[in-house]
């Protein structure tokens, strides 16, 4: 048997470190787990849907340097949850919070 | 050819009905409309409404507004609705004592008492004293679990509050785990130096020490007599997961009874009844009164304010003598509304006692000529005023397949319960009832606490449901619904409305069956009552078990529950109720409109 961590996957490429910081921060306060694997496209809207395909737990979050896009299986590649393009912290934070929300079927923030 | 239109102004809705008059005087009807209501119901701004009902309604059938050749106007009846609610008690904090709240995700578990301390005046904190933090939402987590960290084993640091929601971020980081409360918004109000105990629910569960007064005591080291003071601390506090009891020397927390006031009942008995009474002994006092000509409530009291407001409100819009306004009945009814509890740190509500009341104010003839005249002249098209509103509802209401006389209609609206009787020689009794659709509201508005009363209004019209996935959602029946294409994520994880335009999303976190059991029970609370006092009203001897049919019309019959309620409500009195269907087609809408093109028929012949 393998046993595999029910987690959250972010595929990043070259992420703005703060950025990263703050999805992570969100997405612990809310207690799941995640995990940051670094990939090569170019595009947050592909990684994000690969990263919410891979995940055992179908949430996932795709960084392009200043943007990070918020994925879930189901949804066609480029229909995010929901894009940030350079925002504010508090925002890059929700969206973190929110990739877990998914998968506690929560409200979003 | 003849095209006439009858118009029914409603307290909010405005309708129409087209009909066509041919040769021989056979008529045929061509459509119906409705439209929001402009202004109050009897004033000449109405004019904006049923022009654009009237539109709608030529637009339907292919004709233009120039081709009607008559308009006709209900003589609304002269009653006018209007709403108000007061709380009966109020539980105010005096020097900020207590913090209660549910965020959802607190971290560490089981409870701490210490001397609170903000972060700023740590160099002050003497050792050996144990203290419980205080933290602004400008210090980061990793700031915060760093400086902690650091004082391990030189301060006693026994337990955390955060402004920001952080609490789980900053246990993490902790050598030394401790229980930790976030998302106090009014973190400023926290007074430093004083002696507080703090409590993290386990998972699952829900604080035990600081909802039990007896626990508060053990904690804060209370005598018998702040035991029995704190007794509303710990009540506010049960069932949440989170909680700071902050012991200061006159902190208390009060529950007063407000002074509501006295209700006097001038009829052809005059009563007189205290407001904190309830509901149920109000409205024994409307019925005992009889036949009532005015209510007003004990000067510079709740309950005068409410009365005086609702006459001040109807006088500016009539432009009579503020004396000639009446209120000629009231329904009342209990309720208990969240309000902001004064003086608290997390923004917590309280459960207060409430009554709302609908009343109803009867005034002088409407002027409708007037409305009439303006009409003509933008029209350029005969406008008159025609027929009592009851008796064109009962016209229309007989359109209705399978209805005949004796007939008793219901017209349940916005602003008032109407209610008729028909008998087969054309006698008609009917009344106006005070409290409908707008009550319905106001109680659905103060119970869930809302902040807009649209979305209390949409609230009230439709059905709701969970969304539990991106393709399916749970509606409030218990059914499953699947849908082809994802919803959007937008209305992931929320209760939302079924409406025609698609879901509609609340943004207050309240649970779905909560949301349920206020919208019936404020439905019942008006609709059933009111039903009940208008039939015996008009009913011969005013007995219901002379009354053998009723039809529902008017906008609330169109609720999706309020007739199935009625019916259920009447089973016992072995009476025919149901939902109108106005020329077999409108459904319970539309039944003035299409009387007045009928009573036109019948002046003709």
């Amino acid at each position: 048997m393998i046993a595999k961590r029910p987690s959250i996957f972010i595929y990043a490429n070259s992420a703005h470190s703060e950025i990263l910081r703050e999805i992570c921060a969100g997405i612990e306060e809310e207690g799941v787990f995640f995990e940051v694997f670094g990939k090569d496209a170019k595009s947050a809207d592909a990684l994000a849907w690969e990263a919410a395909n891979d995940s055992m737990m179908g949430s996932g979050i795709g960084i392009v340097q200043n943007r990070a896009a918020l994925q879930m299986r189901g949804l066609c590649q480029g229909e995010n949850v929901c894009v940030l393009d350079s925002a504010v912290k508090a925002e890059y934070r929700a969206l973190g919070a929110n990739s877990a929300r998914i998968i506690k079927k929560m409200p979003l923030k | 050819m003849k095209l006439v239109a009858g118009v029914d102004i409603g307290n909010s809705t405005t309708e129409v009905c087209l009909g066509e008059i041919g040769d021989g005087n056979s008529l045929r009807f061509l459509s119906g409309a409705s439209c929001t209501t402009t202004g109050t119901k009897g004033t000449v701004v109405n004019i904006h409404g049923i022009r654009s009902a009237l539109k709608q309604a030529v637009e339907k059938c292919g004709r233009s507004l120039s081709d009607i050749s008559m308009v006709r106007l209900n003589e609304a009846a002269p009653v006018i609705g209007d709403t108000a609610m007061e709380t009966l008690t109020e539980t105010i904090i005096t020097d900020s004592s207590l913090i209660g709240h549910n965020p959802s995700t607190p971290a560490g578990a089981g409870q701490a008492v210490g001397n609170l301390i903000s972060i700023e005046n740590l160099e002050n904190a003497e050792k050996d004293v144990p203290y419980i933090l205080v933290v602004p939402k400008q210090y980061n987590y990793e700031i915060v679990a760093n400086a902690v960290n650091q004082l391990a084993g030189i301060l006693n640091i026994v337990g955390m509050i955060l402004q920001a929601d952080e609490a789980v971020l900053v246990y993490n980081r902790l050598d030394k785990k401790l229980p930790i409360i976030d998302e106090v918004k009014y973190i400023e109000k926290v007074p430093d130096g004083k002696p507080a105990a703090i409590e993290v629910a386990l998972e699952g569960q829900g604080i035990r020490m600081l909802s039990n007064p007896y626990g508060i005591a053990t904690l804060l080291e209370l005598d018998a007599e702040q035991t029995r003071q704190v007794t509303p601390i710990a009540k506010s506090l049960i069932g949440k997961r989170s909680a700071v009891v902050i012991k200061t020397p006159n902190g208390n927390v009060k529950e007063n009874v407000l002074p509501a006031g006295e209700i006097y009942i001038r009829g052809e008995q005059s009563v007189c009844v205290h407001l904190d009474e309830g509901a149920d002994k109000i409205m024994q006092a409307v019925s005992d009164a009889g036949e009532i000509i005015d209510i007003s409530g004990q000067n510079s009291t709740n309950v005068g304010n409410m009365f005086s407001k609702i006459k001040r409100g109807m006088s500016d819009l009539n432009e009579e003598e503020k004396g000639e306004i009446r209120i000629t009945d009231i329904l009342a009814v209990d309720t208990l509304a969240p309000v902001l509890i004064s003086g608290a740190l997390a923004g917590e509500t309280c459960l207060e006692k409430a009554v709302g009341v609908a009343a109803m104010v009867k005034t002088q003839q409407l002027p409708m000529q007037k409305i009439a005249e303006t009409l003509e002249r933008e029209l350029g098209t005969k406008v008159a005023v025609a027929g009592v509103e009851a008796v064109m509802a009962g016209l229309g209401a007989l359109t209705t397949p399978g209805t005949k006389l004796p007939l008793a209609i219901l017209d349940m609206g916005g602003g008032s319960t109407d209610a008729a009787m028909i008998h087969e020689d054309g006698r008609v009794v009917m009344t106006h009832q005070a409290g409908a659709g707008e009550l319905v509201s106001l109680l659905i508005q103060t119970e869930l606490g809302l902040k807009d009363r649209h979305v209390a209004e949409q609230i009230k019209k439709y059905p709701l449901a969970k969304v539990e996935s991106l393709f399916h959602m749970r509606m409030e029946n218990g059914q499953m619904s699947f849908k082809e294409t994802s919803i959007d994520p937008r209305f992931y994880g929320r209760v939302v409305l079924l409406t025609e335009h698609g879901l509609v999303r609340l943004e207050e976190d309240l649970p779905m069956e909560k949301i349920v059991q206020v919208r019936r029970e404020a439905k019942q609370k008006v609709f059933v009552t009111n039903a009940f006092r208008a039939l015996r009203k008009v009913a011969p001897e005013h007995n219901l078990k002379r009354v053998s049919n009723v039809v529902l019309v008017g906008g609330s019959a169109e609720d999706f529950e309020i007739p199935e309620m009625l019916m259920e409500a009447f089973a016992g009195e072995r009476i025919v109720c149901g939902r109108g269907n106005i020329r077999g087609m409108e459904g319970p809408r539309n039944a003035v409109a299409t009387g007045l093109v009928l009573s036109y028929m019948g002046e003709m012949l």
